[in-house]
C-alpha cells in the first residue's frame, strides 16, 4: 500500500540528497548537509521559496534586453538577428537553471516547458518564446488552471499549434486536438471510432471553434491583466463598441456526454458575431468545462509523478497516489503547490511506506542531459565566464548547446508536439534518452566538464579538479585516498554503491592497485609544493570513471 | 461494397489467386515457391521509412478519374490537371478508375515504377483509425488494433524469434552485427521487444559513433539493487556492452564498404520553406547501401524523414504544386530513385525491400491555410526488384467519406504479414511470436509467384521465369528470370495461334537472377506468348503488344 503520509523527524542526508536531487537542478555537498537537519515541513518552505524575477536576456551587439516588457523602459533597435537571439535566450534559460537556488522555481518552470512544448523552428520568435519561458516562471508555484488559460492564448503557442490560423470561416483543429490530447485530459481507451473516452472528435470540432478567432500579436503590446505579460489577441473591429470578434465562430457549440452534453454559446452577439467579451467568456467556459472533469487533474497529476517519482505507473500507485494527489489538485482548484508539498513530503516519496525494496524509487529516474550537464556544473561549483560575450558565445552556443543536443535534447526544439519525448512517450518514457549514441555522449561530458584547466578551455570553464579538493572543505584529508573516493561516489551518485564497487574506483581505478600510501605520498608531495601532474591525472581519472558510469546517469 | 478492379498484374494470366474486393489475396499459407523467391539463406533485408507527421496521400496520388471532384475539395492547394507543372500520369494503361497522378515532382517514382519496382497499396487503414500522431504511429509499430496497447512492435518481436537470446548471444559468428537499426537520436517503440532492450541500436554514422564509443566507459556494476534504482542499472548496462560490441562491427561495415557512382540528390531545386530544401533522407539510404555493400548483415534499418504534419503551408499560395509538401515528396521519391540505383550497381537489388509508412493521410479539403488537417486511410509505397509492382486496391472514394476522411479497404498488416511471412520467408513460428499469424490467410500477394500458363514445369523449382515489363510494351519489354546454372539461353516469341513469329538471338545464361530487353520491332499488335528456355528448364508468358 503506497502511502502519502507525511515523514516525520529530520530528512538526514540521504533523504535530503533524494529531495534536493529531484527538487533541484543539482545540489552541492553543502546543500545536501544543510537540508539533512531540516524537516521535510522546513525542507520544502526553503524549497518553496520564492526568488526574484530575474533580469531579461541581453542581445550582445546592444548590451541591453531586446524582449522589452512593459516594466522596463524600450530597447535600442537590436542589431542581433532572431537566429542570434533565440540562441542567447536559450543560454538565458540555461543560467538561470545553473544559477538556480534551492528552490523549486526553475525547476517547475522547466517542467511546465516539457508539458507546454514549443518550437523555435516553427515559432521563430524569440520574444514570443521568452515571454512564454516567462509565463511558465509566474506560474511555476501557482494556479494551473489560470496558467493553462493563458497558455492557449500565449502568442508562441498560438503559433506553434496553429491557432493562429483558426478561424471561423475555416478552422484548424490542430489546437483544439492537441489541447484534449497532450495538456489537459489526456486520451482515454478508443471505444468506438471517433470517441476516446474522456473526449470525442466532435468536442475538438466544437472546442475547435470556440478557440476561433485569436491571432499573434507581433507587437507584444497586449499584456495580459494578471501577469503583464504580452499575449495574443482576440480579432475586433475595436472602434466599434461593443466591440465584435470578427474572426469568432459565434454559433452554439455542443460537446458529448464526455463533458456532460455542455452548451457553449455566446452570451452577447452584436451584427450576428459574438462580442468579445461573450467571446472571451466561451473562451473561459471551455476550459472550466475542462477541468470540471476528474480525469483531468489525474492525467496532470500523472505528468507531476513521472517528472519526480518514477516513469511507471502500477495500479496500486495509481489508487494509493495519483487519485489522492489528483483529489488535492481539484480541491485546491488547481493550485500546484499542495499537490508537490503533499507528494514531496510522502513515505512513498522516500520509499519508507513498506518494507519491500523492489519498489523504491530512490535514484530511479534517468537524468535528462540537463541534470547531467548542469548537475556536473553545479555540484562542483564551476566557474563560468563573467563576460557575457563568452558566457554565451562559447560556454553555452559553442558549448552546453551542443552537449545537450548529442545526448538527446534538442532545446527548443521538441521533434513533434509532445514535446521532447522521454517525458510522454509510452511505454518507457525516461529510458529513451539512452541510446547508444546518447549514451556515450553522457559519458563524454565528463571530457568537457574538466577540459584544461590550465590553459582557458574552449567552452570558457573546466573544473580544476585539484583546486576542488584541496580549497572547497569538503575532503578534511585529501591524503586520505579512502575517504576521497567515499565523499565523491556518496554525494555525486543517487544510488548507493556496495563496498565491491566502492573498491573497485578506489583500487581499480584510482590506486591502480598501488597501496594506499602511494596516493598518500604523491599527495603531500604535491601539498609541499610539488607539481600537480600525477595528482590530477589521478584525480581527472576517478572523476571522469564516476560520470562515466550508468550509476551516474540516475537520480 | 463495391466491387474494385485489382489492376496492373505483371502477367496477364492470373496464378488462382482469389480476389475478394478487388484486392488479390493468397489463399496458400507458406506457399513453396513464395518462399523460395525470398528464401536464398533469407538474409532479406527491409528499409523502413517513416514519413513522419501524416503524408497528404491526396496530392501524391490524385485520383484521375475523380478529378473535378479532388480540385473542389482543395481547389487552394490541388495539383493541376494542365499546364508544365500537372501532375504525372502514373499508368495510362490502366482503366481510368484506378489511375492516379503523381505529384509534379515524383519522376523518380514514376521510373521506378515503370521498371516493376514499385508496389502501391491504396487506401490502407484499420478499424477505428487513429487520428493522433503519436498513437497512430505506435499503433503501426505496435502491430495492434486502435485499442492495443503492447510495450513491443511488431519488428522487435518477429525478430526477437529470428534471432533468439538476445542480447546475450550476440554478437556471435552467425550475426555479428547490430539486428535492427535505427538512423538517428531516438529508438522507436518499433523495435522494443516485450522484455528488455530493444533489439534494434541508433546511430549517425559509423565512424562517429566508433569515435564515440571507444574512448569511454568504466567496468560494470556486478551487483544490481533489488530496487527501480536497480532495474534502470541493468538496462543502462546492457546498452553499454551492446554498444561497445557493435562499434567495430559497424565500422568494419563502413570501411569495407562504398557506394556506386550513383549521384544521390541533396536538394529540392525550386522553391520551398528554406527548412525543407535540405533531402533529408539521402544521407540515410546512402549510408545503408554502404553497409550493406560492406557485409553487414542487419536486417532492418529504420529511418525518417519528417515535416509531413502540413496543418497549415503545404503548398506556396502562388504555387499549389511548390512548397514544403512538394519538396518532401520529391526528397522522398528521388533519394529512394538513387537509393535503388545504387543498389542495382552495388548487385544488392535482390535483398532490398524500402517501405514506407505515415501515421495516417489527410483530410480530403483543405484548410484556408493552405494545408490539411489530420486524416486516416493512406496508400504505403513499397520499392525494390522482388516486388511485382503496380497498384494494389484502386482510386479512393471522394464520394464516400467519413466525416471529411477517406474510408479504409486494407488493413495494413495485410501488407505487413506479406512482408514478414513472403520476403523474409517467417516461418509459422515465427508469425505467430510476431502476431501476424490470423492475418497469413488474407495477406497481399506483393511479390509475385511463378507466373505463366499451363505448360510450365513447376518441378524446377529454382529455374524460374519471373514475367515481363512493362505490359502491356510498345516498342520493348524486359523479360526477367532466374536459373539455377549457367547455360544458353533461347527466347521465342509465339501468336495466339502458336506460330513461331521472332526468334532471338541466344544469350550467356548467369546463375541467379537476370533480365533480357527484349526488342519489339516487327511485331503487330496483339497478345503472344513469350517461351524462354535454358537448358532443361523453359518457361513462357503472355505479352501483349500495343
Amino acid at each position: 500500500m503506497a502511502s502519502l503520509n507525511p515523514i516525520t523527524g529530520q530528512l538526514g542526508e540521504k533523504r535530503a540528497a533524494h529531495l534536493l536531487r529531484r527538487s533541484t537542478w543539482g545540489p552541492t555537498i553543502t546543500a545536501i548537509k544543510d537540508f539533512s537537519s531540516l524537516t521535510a515541513d522546513q525542507a520544502l518552505n526553503t524549497l518553496f521559496a520564492n526568488p526574484p524575477v530575474p533580469a531579461p536576456p541581453v542581445d550582445l551587439l546592444t548590451g541591453e534586453s531586446w524582449v522589452n516588457p512593459p516594466a522596463h523602459p524600450a530597447a535600442t533597435l537590436s542589431n542581433s538577428e532572431q537566429n542570434d537571439l533565440i540562441n542567447y535566450f536559450m543560454s538565458w534559460h540555461l543560467e538561470q537553471i545553473r544559477r538556480s537556488g534551492n528552490n523549486l522555481k526553475e525547476r517547475m518552470t522547466w517542467f511546465l516547458h516539457t508539458h507546454l512544448p514549443v518550437a523555435w523552428s516553427v515559432v521563430n520568435s524569440s520574444e514570443a518564446i521568452y515571454y512564454q519561458n516567462a509565463l511558465f516562471r509566474h506560474y511555476a508555484y501557482g494556479n494551473f488552471k489560470v496558467l493553462f488559460k493563458k497558455i492557449c492564448i500565449d502568442n508562441a503557442m498560438l503559433r506553434y499549434i496553429d491557432g493562429e490560423t483558426n478561424d471561423k470561416d475555416s478552422p484548424n483543429e490542430n489546437f483544439a486536438r492537441e489541447m484534449f490530447e497532450l495538456y489537459s485530459i489526456g486520451r482515454g481507451p478508443q471505444i468506438e471510432e471517433g470517441n476516446y473516452t474522456n473526449y470525442t472528435e466532435n468536442d475538438i470540432k466544437a472546442a475547435c471553434r470556440v478557440l476561433t478567432g485569436w491571432r499573434f500579436d507581433d507587437t507584444f503590446s497586449n499584456p495580459d491583466p494578471d501577469t503583464g505579460i504580452p499575449a495574443g489577441v482576440l480579432e475586433t473591429e475595436p472602434l466599434l463598441d461593443p466591440a465584435p470578434a470578427t474572426r469568432h465562430d459565434p454559433g452554439i457549440k455542443t460537446f458529448s456526454p464526455a463533458f456532460q452534453n455542455h452548451i457553449i454559446q455566446p452570451a452577447e452577439l452584436v451584427n450576428e458575431l459574438a462580442t468579445t467579451d461573450a467571446a472571451r467568456q466561451e473562451f473561459d467556459d471551455l476550459i472550466e468545462m475542462i477541468f470540471n472533469q476528474p480525469e483531468t487533474a489525474r492525467f496532470i497529476v500523472r505528468k507531476l509523478y513521472r517528472f519526480f517519482m518514477y516513469y511507471q505507473i502500477s495500479t496500486e500507485v495509481e489508487t494509493d497516489v495519483i487519485e489522492p494527489l489528483a483529489a488535492t489538485f481539484r480541491n485546491g482548484d488547481y493550485e500546484l503547490r499542495p499537490v508537490l508539498e503533499q507528494l514531496l513530503k510522502s513515505e512513498h516519496f522516500y520509499d519508507t511506506d513498506n518494507a519491500v525494496t523492489s519498489d523504491d524509487n530512490l535514484g530511479a529516474i534517468i537524468k535528462s542531459p540537463v541534470e547531467v550537464v548542469m548537475g556536473g556544473l553545479r555540484f562542483f561549483g564551476v566557474e563560468l565566464p563573467v563576460s557575457l560575450n563568452d558566457l554565451y558565445n562559447k560556454s553555452y552556443i559553442g558549448g552546453i548547446l551542443g552537449f545537450l543536443k548529442d545526448e538527446g535534447l534538442d532545446l527548443y526544439e521538441p521533434i513533434d508536439v509532445a514535446g521532447y519525448p522521454p517525458y510522454h512517450q509510452e511505454p518507457s518514457f525516461n529510458r529513451d534518452w539512452i541510446t547508444p549514441n546518447s549514451l556515450a555522449y553522457r559519458y563524454h561530458f565528463s571530457f568537457a566538464l574538466l577540459g584544461n584547466a590550465i590553459e582557458p578551455s574552449d567552452f570558457g570553464f573546466a573544473l580544476d579538479i585539484v583546486d576542488w579538493v584541496r580549497n572547497s572543505g569538503y575532503i578534511a584529508d585529501p591524503s586520505d585516498a579512502t575517504l576521497l573516493v567515499q565523499t565523491l561516489t556518496t554525494y555525486m551518485l543517487a544510488v548507493e554503491l556496495n563496498e565491491e564497487r566502492r573498491n573497485f574506483f578506489l583500487n581499480d581505478v584510482f590506486l591502480e592497485n598501488l597501496p594506499l600510501t602511494t596516493w598518500q605520498t604523491e599527495w603531500s608531495l604535491y601539498d609541499s609544493g610539488g607539481d600537480d601532474i600525477v595528482v590530477r591525472d589521478r584525480l581527472e581519472t576517478l572523476v571522469s570513471a564516476i560520470i562515466q558510469t550508468p550509476e551516474y546517469q540516475l537520480i | 461494397m463495391n466491387r474494385r478492379r485489382f489492376i496492373r498484374n505483371v502477367s496477364l494470366a492470373t496464378t488462382g489467386s482469389v480476389i475478394l474486393s478487388g484486392v488479390p489475396l493468397r489463399a496458400l499459407a507458406g506457399n513453396a515457391q513464395l518462399q523460395q523467391i525470398a528464401a536464398a539463406g533469407n538474409d532479406n533485408v527491409l528499409i523502413f521509412v517513416q514519413l513522419h507527421g501524416g503524408n497528404d496521400a491526396l496530392n501524391t496520388l490524385i485520383p484521375l478519374d475523380q478529378y473535378n471532384l479532388y480540385y473542389n475539395y482543395r481547389a487552394n492547394i490541388a495539383i493541376p490537371d494542365h499546364g508544365t507543372r500537372k501532375f504525372i500520369n502514373m499508368d495510362t494503361t490502366l482503366p481510368l478508375v484506378d489511375q492516379v497522378g503523381l505529384h509534379p515532382d515524383m519522376i523518380g517514382f514514376k521510373q521506378l515504377y515503370d521498371q516493376g519496382k514499385a508496389t502501391i497499396v491504396q487506401n490502407v487503414g484499420y478499424p477505428d483509425m487513429n487520428m493522433s500522431h503519436f498513437r497512430g504511429r505506435d499503433i503501426v509499430f505496435m502491430g495492434g488494433d486502435a485499442g492495443d496497447y503492447y510495450s513491443s512492435g511488431w519488428m522487435g518481436r518477429f525478430l526477437d524469434h529470428e534471432y533468439p537470446g538476445y542480447p546475450d548471444a550476440y554478437p556471435n559468428p552467425t550475426m555479428p552485427d547490430p539486428i535492427g537499426i535505427e538512423l538517428g537520436n531516438v529508438i522507436s517503440l518499433a523495435f522494443h521487444r516485450e522484455a528488455g532492450i530493444p533489439i534494434g541500436i541508433n546511430i549517425h554514422n559509423p565512424e562517429q559513433f566508433y569515435d564515440l564509443i571507444t574512448n569511454v566507459g568504466v567496468e560494470p556494476p556486478i551487483l544490481f539493487p533489488d530496487s527501480h534504482a536497480g532495474d534502470e542499472l541493468r538496462y543502462l548496462m546492457e546498452f553499454e556492452k551492446k554498444s561497445n560490441q557493435y562499434a567495430e562491427r559497424l565500422k568494419l561495415a563502413y570501411d569495407n564498404g562504398s557506394n556506386s557512382a550513383t549521384s544521390y540528390p541533396e536538394a529540392y531545386p525550386l522553391s520551398a520553406p528554406e527548412s525543407f530544401l535540405h533531402n533529408p533522407l539521402s544521407g540515410q539510404l546512402k549510408l545503408i547501401a554502404r553497409l550493406l555493400k560492406g557485409g553487414l548483415k542487419t536486417r532492418i534499418f529504420l529511418c525518417r524523414i519528417g515535416g509531413f504534419d502540413t496543418h497549415g503551408e503545404q503548398v506556396e499560395s502562388y504555387d499549389s504544386t511548390l512548397g514544403a509538401h512538394a519538396a518532401l515528396l520529391y526528397h522522398l521519391s528521388s533519394a529512394i530513385k538513387a537509393f535503388q540505383d545504387d543498389l542495382a550497381l552495388l548487385g544488392l537489388e535482390d535483398k532490398v525491400l524500402t517501405m514506407t509508412f505515415t501515421e495516417f493521410g489527410r483530410r480530403v479539403y483543405s484548410n484556408a491555410s493552405y494545408g490539411t488537417d489530420h486524416g486516416s486511410a493512406t496508400p504505403i509505397f513499397l520499392f525494390g526488384k522482388g516486388l511485382k509492382g503496380g497498384i494494389m486496391g484502386t482510386n479512393p472514394d471522394l464520394s464516400d467519406l467519413n466525416q471529411g476522411n477517406l474510408k479504409y479497404a486494407i488493413d495494413y498488416r495485410n501488407v505487413y504479414t506479406s512482408v514478414v511471412q513472403d520476403w523474409f520467408g517467417a516461418s509459422d513460428e515465427a508469425m505467430q511470436a510476431t502476431g501476424f499469424d490470423e492475418w497469413t490467410s488474407s495477406k497481399l500477394d506483393l511479390f509475385g509467384s511463378p507466373t505463366g500458363i499451363p505448360g510450365r514445369d513447376f518441378t524446377n523449382n529454382n529455374n524460374r521465369l519471373l514475367g515481363c515489363y512493362p505490359n502491356p510494351a510498345v516498342n520493348q519489354t524486359t523479360l526477367d528470370f532466374f536459373l539455377q546454372r549457367t547455360g544458353s539461353v533461347h527466347v521465342e516469341i509465339y501468336n495466339t495461334s502458336g506460330r513461331l513469329v521472332k526468334r532471338y538471338d541466344p544469350v550467356a545464361g548467369q546463375f541467379g537472377y537476370q533480365s533480357i530487353v527484349l526488342n519489339l520491332d516487327g511485331l503487330e499488335n496483339g497478345m503472344y506468348m513469350v517461351k524462354l528456355a535454358s537448358g532443361k528448364f523453359s518457361g513462357s508468358v503472355q505479352l501483349l503488344k500495343q
